[in-house]
């Protein structure tokens, strides 16, 4: 009996349809009186009016729906037509335009350098012949002279004298000035002839310091750039009058540089030359080694007085010897640059030293 | 009649049982969100609380003004799917 009371068969589709009516109006008014509880609660607690504020608000944040403005009422390409003037070279640029026109304008940007470098290096190579660079390369081998054994340079105008090309094939070369290439400057050297004698050895103390023969600038990478080797630097630091820039702090000697010869230096640096044993071991064991065959040979060259209580063979293999030490500077710090210097640098000869022991004084 | 009732009642009992009825519920619930008669009725509540004064306002009267405006407003198509979905219930399990 139970099972025919609750059979649906039975019904008409009309009974049905009422059935389903109602049904559905349960749970719409189920639906009603939720809305109901929520409100009153609201109402009661005191949240339910929250989100409305005074009249004149409410009409400043209205929707804006008009054709030409966001729904905020701004303008959509409002500074498209506005015009600035850019303040290098005075010209009008429309704005949307100007930010890249200042990267090209000051020469700031990554493109702006990599455009720079190509054209010098087109130009360079339209002006140079193939020659003009093997026979710099020679006379600068392992050597420094400043301006005096080479051809004139007429590239003052340029301003970064060397191709790009020409600066990485000659990047490990011993003895080659270059001009170190900064990434994102044109005129990117310091002449050392403005600066004074304390910024010179400011300078030398933190920059690379090279001096570019073709611009007669210094470099302003930092004192590892990998573009000039350390015995540069240290021709360079020699060459300078004055400093006793070094950064490390057993320098004690006054230094004078005046008068080094030049090629005295390069006589000196020549005997240094080692031949096989040249690798460049950072361990102590072969840097107390050099240092003793070195020291003994540098005796009778040395011009200067070691006022310095630092020796090479002490200084072991620590980079240390800064020396303020003039003239024996190239050899004394090259023995010394041969113990410590944990640098890659490829040479075959003589291995270069590093920076700060420039100016190592030998004992 | 009472056949009826009984009937009825064991529907409304077999719906609940099964979870049906729940679900009925919130799909409900969610189309007419969705549709903005929620907020309809809304704004509807916020004139009857302002004409009877915030304080003094009831769920009775709430309750009284809402429901029938609230079942007038259910869009067709939603009311259309409901129906559906009961009678297929009922097809479903017209025979215990």
């Amino acid at each position: 009996m139970k099972m025919e009371a609750m059979s649906l068969s039975g019904l008409d589709n009309t009974k049905l349809e009422a059935l389903a009516h109602d049904i559905y109006s349960d749970l719409v008014e189920d639906a009603c009186l939720g809305l109901c509880f929520e409100v009153h609660r609201a109402v009661k607690q005191g949240y339910f009016f929250l989100d409305e504020t005074d009249q004149d608000s409410m009409k400043d944040f209205e929707i804006v729906d008009q054709p030409g403005v966001d729904i905020f009422g701004q303008v959509y390409n409002q500074w498209k037509n506005k015009e600035c003037v850019c303040p290098n070279c005075s010209r009008s640029i429309a704005a949307s335009r100007f930010a890249p026109h200042l990267e090209k304008c000051l020469g700031m940007g990554r493109n702006s350098s990599r455009i720079a470098n190509r054209r010098i290096a087109s130009s360079n190579n339209m002006s140079k012949s193939e020659s003009d660079q093997e026979d710099n390369d020679d006379i600068n081998d392992n050597d420094w002279s400043y301006g005096s054994e080479k051809k004139g340079e007429d590239n003052q105008t340029c301003p970064n004298p060397n191709s790009p090309r020409r600066s990485k094939s000659l990047k490990h070369k011993n003895g080659e000035l270059n001009f170190c290439r900064l990434a994102y400057n044109y005129n990117s050297g310091i002449s050392y002839e403005t600066l004074g004698p304390e910024e010179l050895r400011s300078l030398l103390t933190t920059q690379c310091g090279v001096i570019s023969e073709h611009t007669k600038k210094m470099c302003t990478r930092s004192l590892r750039c990998p573009q000039h080797t350390d015995e540069q630097r240290r021709t360079v630091r020699v060459f300078l009058p004055g400093p006793s820039a070094s950064t490390l702090p057993d320098v004690d000697a006054v230094v004078e540089s005046d008068g080094y010869d030049v090629s005295d230096g390069q006589a000196l640096m020549n005997r240094l030359q080692w031949d096989g044993s040249s690798d460049i071991s950072p361990s102590d064991s072969a840097s107390s080694k050099a240092s003793t065959n070195n020291s003994d040979s540098k005796k009778p060259k040395k011009k200067k007085k070691p006022s310095l209580g630092l020796s090479s063979s002490g200084t072991g293999g620590t980079g240390g010897g800064t020396g303020g030490g003039p003239g024996t500077a190239g050899s004394g710090s090259s023995s010394q640059g041969v113990l410590s210097l944990p640098s890659r640098k490829k040479k075959p000869k003589l291995p270069a030293p590093p920076t700060p022991s420039i100016y190592d004084d030998m004992n | 009649m009472s056949k009826d009732l009984q009937m009825r009642a064991a529907i409304n009992q077999k719906l609940i049982e099964m979870g049906e009825r729940e679900r009925l519920k919130e799909l409900l619930r969610a189309k007419l969100i969705e549709c903005g008669w929620k907020d309809q009725l809304k704004a509807h509540c916020k004139d009857v609380i302002k004409e009877k004064g915030l304080e003094h306002v009831t769920v009775e009267d709430l309750v009284a003004e809402i429901t029938p405006k609230g079942r007038a407003l259910v869009p067709d198509s939603v009311k259309k799917e409901l129906l559906q979905r009961i009678r297929a219930f009922l097809a479903q399990h017209s025979t215990l």
